[in-house]
C-alpha cells in the first residue's frame, strides 16, 4: 500500500507540468466526458475444449480484460469482479498473489498448467512491451492487479485471470470492476454493454471425462504407461462421439460403393463367360489387373491423377468410385465361380421342360447363385469396408482420418482403439451372420431331411441315405465360391487365381 | 406322315461322337405311341446318349431324328417346343432345390406353357398326388428322400402332358428300398399308356413292363425282342454275356 502511494505521489509530481499544458487543449473534452479515462477494449475467455468465444462451465478458463488507458490519464490499479458463481482456483487459502514483483509475460502455452489461479498481465504501447512492476492479489470477490509506476495514456492493459471456473450451466456473463489513477480516483466500468463471455453448460461426455479424471481408479490405471497409451478411459469416453461422425462416413464409403461394385462385376462376370473370346480377353485383364495391384496404389493413382487431368471432384466421391471399381473385379470372379458352380444337371432339367435360356438364367440358375454367393459376397463386403481406411492417406475424411486428428491432441492411441470397435462393430455381427448363412443354406441344399416348419435343422452329412451326386457338388461349387474370395483374403496382390 | 402308321419316335441311323469317341456308331429305333420300350446294356455302350440325343441335349454328329411329324435334327425346328413335349426324367433328378416340390412342378407350367398359377398349381398338385405325395407338396427338395425326390420329377415332366416319357436309368442313384416307389409310378404310367424310353438295369421291371427290349452295346443295338426272347433266349453272345453278369 505505502508503496503504492508513494509511487503515486512521484508520478503526481512529474506529471503535474504536463498536466498544466495540455490542460487547456484537453479541457472541452474531459468535460464532455470526465469518467473516460479508461476503455475497456475487450473482454474474452478461452479454453481448450470449444473454439470461438464459448467457454465450457465447470472447466478452468482463462479470462482476458484488454483495456486502454485514455488520455492525460495514469491507472494505478484495476479490480476486476468477479460475477456471481465464478471462482478461482485458491486451494486451501483465501486468496492468491504473486509472490514478486514483476508482471509475467502472457503465454498461450502454460494456459491452464498451474491447478491454482493467477493473473497475468502484460503492458504495451503499439507494438512494444513495457516491462511493469505489477503485484496481483485474487480472491473470491475479485482479482486486484496494482502497478509498480502507473500506466501511462495510451497504454494498453492486459490483465488474464487464469484458472476461473465458471458455473456449469449456459449463461453469459460481463465483467465489472473498477480502476483508480494516480490522483487516487477510483472510478468503475462496466463491459456490460461489450461482448459477453458465453459459458455453456459441459456436456454429457464432458461430465463424464471429467468424473473420470476424478476417479482412483481411473488414475491407478493411468499409472501404468501401456494401459494409458492404448486405453485412456477419459480418451476412450470422449472419443467414442467425436469418432461417430467418421464411422458414418467410413460406412457411407462402403455402403454406397459395394452396390455400385454389383452391377459392373456382374458386367464383368458376364464377359469372362462371353463366347467371344475378345471380350473374355478384355474382362480377363480388367480382372487380373485390379486384382493383381494393392488397393493403396490404385487409391494413389486415381486420387492424385485425376486433378492433374483436371478433373476436380471431390475427395470422397472419388474413394467411392476406387472402392466400386476395385471392389467389381473381385466380385465378379465370385459372381463367375457362383454361376459356373450351378450342377450341369439343373440346366439340363430346365432345358428339358422347354425352358429357355433366359427362362433357364432368372427362374432357376440365378436364384440358386444369389443363395450361393451370399457368404462370398458378404465376406468381400467386410473386406471392403475395412479398406475403405486406406483412402484416410489421402486425405478422405473417414473413421481413420477422424482418429488420426484425436490422436494428435490425446498423444495417447485410445482414439484408435475406439476406431477398431467401430470397426468391429460392423464387421463382428457380419461374421456371424454369414457363419449363421452357411449353416441354413446346407441345411437347405441337402442335409437334412426334415419336415419344414421345424426351425432346428440337423446337418445329416455322411450319413447313407439319399444323398445324391450333387450334394458333394455343391459343397465343392462353395469352396470354389469362397475360394474365388480367398485370393483377397490373402492379400490384394494375389490376384493370379482364376485367369 | 409317321403319325400314320404310329410311330411317335423314329430314329435313323444316328451317330455320335465326342472328339475321337465315337458313343453311337448308326442306331435305328421306331418307337410306337404307346409303346414302352426299354434299353439295356453295360455302362458306356451309349443307351443314356441315344436317350439325350431325342430331346437334342446332346447335339447328334450325324443321322436324323424324327418326332411325330418333325423332324428333330432340322436346324430350323424350335429345340424347346420339341422338349415341351418329350419329358425326360435324370438318374440324379435335378429337382431345382430352391423351389419346394409343388413349385418345382409349377415353374415350367407357368413360364413354357403360360398356365395361371391357379392352373399350374392345380395340375402341380394332381400329378405330385398320383406320384403319392400329396402330403409332401411343400417340403423342399433337400427334406425329400431320394425315392420322393425322383417322383417329384416324374410329375413335373408328366405336368408338362408330354407325348413320350424318357427315363435314364431313373432309379440308379436310389437305395434299394427307395427304388420300388419310383418302378410302381412308372409301372402305372405305361399301363395308363404312355410312350415310354426306359434305360434301366432293373430286369425285373423290364421284364413286366416293357413291350420291347433292346440290348445297347459299343453304340450299336446288337439285339432287340420282346423282353421273354431277349431275357430267356438271347441270340448273341454279347447280350448273353451281360445277362449272365447282371442276372
Amino acid at each position: 500500500m505505502t508503496m503504492r502511494t508513494q509511487g503515486a505521489l512521484v508520478r503526481l509530481v512529474r506529471s503535474t507540468l504536463l498536466f498544466a499544458m495540455v490542460l487547456a487543449l484537453l479541457l472541452p473534452m474531459i468535460a464532455a466526458s470526465p469518467a473516460e479515462a479508461l476503455t475497456v477494449d475487450s473482454v474474452t475467455a478461452r479454453s481448450n475444449q470449444i473454439g470461438g468465444n464459448e467457454v465450457m462451465g465447470g472447466r478452468p478458463v482463462r479470462v482476458t480484460w484488454i483495456g486502454t488507458v485514455g488520455p492525460s490519464e495514469s491507472i494505478e490499479s484495476v479490480v476486476i469482479n468477479l460475477p456471481d458463481g465464478v471462482s478461482p482456483l485458491l486451494g486451501d487459502d483465501a486468496s492468491r498473489r504473486s509472490e514478486k514483483l514483476g508482471g509475467q509475460p502472457v503465454s498461450q502455452d502454460d494456459q491452464g498448467s498451474d491447478q491454482y489461479s493467477r493473473v497475468d498481465v502484460q503492458v504495451t504501447s503499439g507494438s512494444n512491451r513495457i516491462e511493469e512492476d505489477v503485484t496481483w492479489v485474487i480472491d473470491n470477490e475479485r482479482a486486484t492487479v496494482t502497478f509498480g509506476k502507473p500506466v501511462e495514456t495510451g497504454h494498453k492493459i492486459q490483465i488474464s485471470v487464469v484458472n476461473l471456473v465458471f458455473p456449469d450451466a449456459d449463461a453469459s456473463y460481463a465483467l465489472t470492476g473498477s480502476y483508480t489513477d494516480d490522483t487516487g480516483a477510483t472510478r468503475t466500468f462496466d463491459s456490460r454493454a461489450m461482448q459477453p463471455i458465453k459459458v455453456v453448460a459441459r456436456p454429457p461426455v464432458e461430465k463424464l471425462t471429467d468424473w473420470l479424471s476424478d476417479q482412483p481408479w481411473v488414475q491407478q490405471w493411468n499409472s501404468f504407461p501401456v494401459c494409458q497409451t492404448f486405453f485412456k478411459p477419459q480418451t476412450a469416453v470422449s472419443s467414442v462421439p467425436a469418432l461417430f461422425v467418421g464411422w458414418l462416413r467410413s460406412l457411407g464409403l462402403v455402403l454406397l460403393g459395394f452396390p455400385l461394385a454389383i452391377p459392373i462385376g456382374l458386367a464383368f462376370s458376364f464377359l469372362r463367360m462371353s463366347k467371344l473370346a475378345v471380350l473374355r480377353f478384355i474382362a480377363s485383364i480388367y480382372v487380373n489387373v485390379i486384382r493383381g495391384t494393392p488397393l493403396f496404389l490404385q487409391i494413389y493413382i486415381i486420387i492424385f491423377g485425376l486433378p492433374m487431368l483436371g478433373v476436380n471432384v471431390d475427395n470422397y466421391l472419388l474413394g467411392i468410385f476406387v472402392l466400386a471399381f476395385n471392389s467389381s473385379a473381385y466380385l465378379a470372379e465370385i459372381f463367375r465361380a457362383g454361376i459356373q458352380s450351378i450342377h450341369k444337371g439343373q440346366f439340363e432339367a430346365s432345358a428339358s421342360l422347354g425352358m429357355n435360356g433366359a427362362q433357364t438364367m432368372f427362374s432357376v440358375i440365378i436364384p440358386q447363385t444369389v443363395r450361393r454367393i451370399i457368404p462370398t459376397a458378404t465376406s468381400e463386403f467386410i473386406l471392403l469396408y475395412k479398406d475403405t481406411s486406406l483412402l484416410a492417406a489421402v486425405g478422405v475424411m473417414e473413421l481413420m482420418m477422424f482418429s488420426k486428428s484425436i490422436v494428435a491432441t490425446s498423444i495417447d492411441m485410445t482414439p484408435y482403439v475406439v476406431a477398431a470397435g467401430y470397426y468391429l462393430l460392423v464387421t463382428l455381427p457380419l461374421t456371424k451372420i454369414i457363419a449363421a448363412f452357411e449353416k441354413k443354406l446346407a441345411a437347405a441344399e441337402g442335409h437334412t431331411d426334415e419336415p419344414p416348419g421345424k426351425k432346428k435343422k440337423r446337418a445329416r452329412r455322411g450319413s447313407s441315405g439319399d444323398s445324391t451326386a450333387e450334394d458333394s457338388h455343391q459343397e465343392n461349387a462353395l469352396q470354389a465360391a469362397a475360394s474365388a474370395v480367398g485370393a483377397r483374403g490373402t492379400g490384394h496382390a494375389a490376384g493370379g487365381e482364376g485367369s | 406322315m409317321t403319325e400314320s402308321n404310329g410311330v411317335v419316335i423314329r430314329i435313323e441311323d444316328l451317330h455320335k461322337s465326342f472328339g475321337a469317341l465315337d458313343v453311337l456308331r448308326g442306331v435305328d429305333l421306331n418307337v410306337a405311341r404307346g409303346e414302352v420300350v426299354v434299353i439295356l446294356g453295360p455302362s458306356g455302350s451309349g443307351k443314356s446318349t441315344l436317350l439325350r440325343c431325342v430331346n437334342l441335349l446332346e447335339k447328334p454328329t450325324a443321322g436324323d431324328i424324327w418326332f411325330e411329324d418333325t423332324r428333330v435334327t432340322d436346324p430350323a425346328t424350335d429345340v424347346n417346343k420339341i422338349r415341351e413335349q418329350v419329358g425326360m426324367v435324370f438318374q440324379s433328378f435335378n429337382l431345382f432345390p430352391h423351389l419346394s416340390a409343388k413349385h418345382n412342378v409349377m415353374l415350367a407350367q407357368r413360364k413354357v406353357l403360360k398356365r395361371t398359377k391357379e392352373q399350374a398349381e392345380r395340375i402341380a398338385l394332381e400329378h405330385l398326388g398320383k406320384v403319392g405325395l400329396a402330403d409332401r407338396v411343400d417340403y423342399m427338395p433337400a427334406q425329400l428322400s431320394g425315392g420322393q425326390q425322383q417322383r417329384v420329377a416324374i410329375a413335373r415332366a408328366l405336368a408338362m402332358d408330354p407325348h413320350v416319357m424318357l427315363f435314364d436309368e431313373a432309379t440308379s442313384a436310389l437305395d434299394p428300398e427307395l427304388v420300388r416307389g419310383v418302378l410302381d409310378v412308372m409301372r402305372a404310367l405305361a399301363q395308363a399308356g404312355m410312350t415310354m424310353i426306359v434305360v434301366t438295369h432293373e430286369m425285373g421291371f423290364a421284364r413286366d413292363v416293357a413291350d420291347r427290349a433292346i440290348f445297347m452295346d459299343e453304340g450299336a443295338i446288337v439285339e432287340e425282342g420282346t423282353p421273354e426272347q431277349l431275357f430267356d433266349d438271347p441270340q448273341h453272345e454279347r447280350t448273353k454275356d451281360f445277362l449272365g453278369h447282371i442276372i
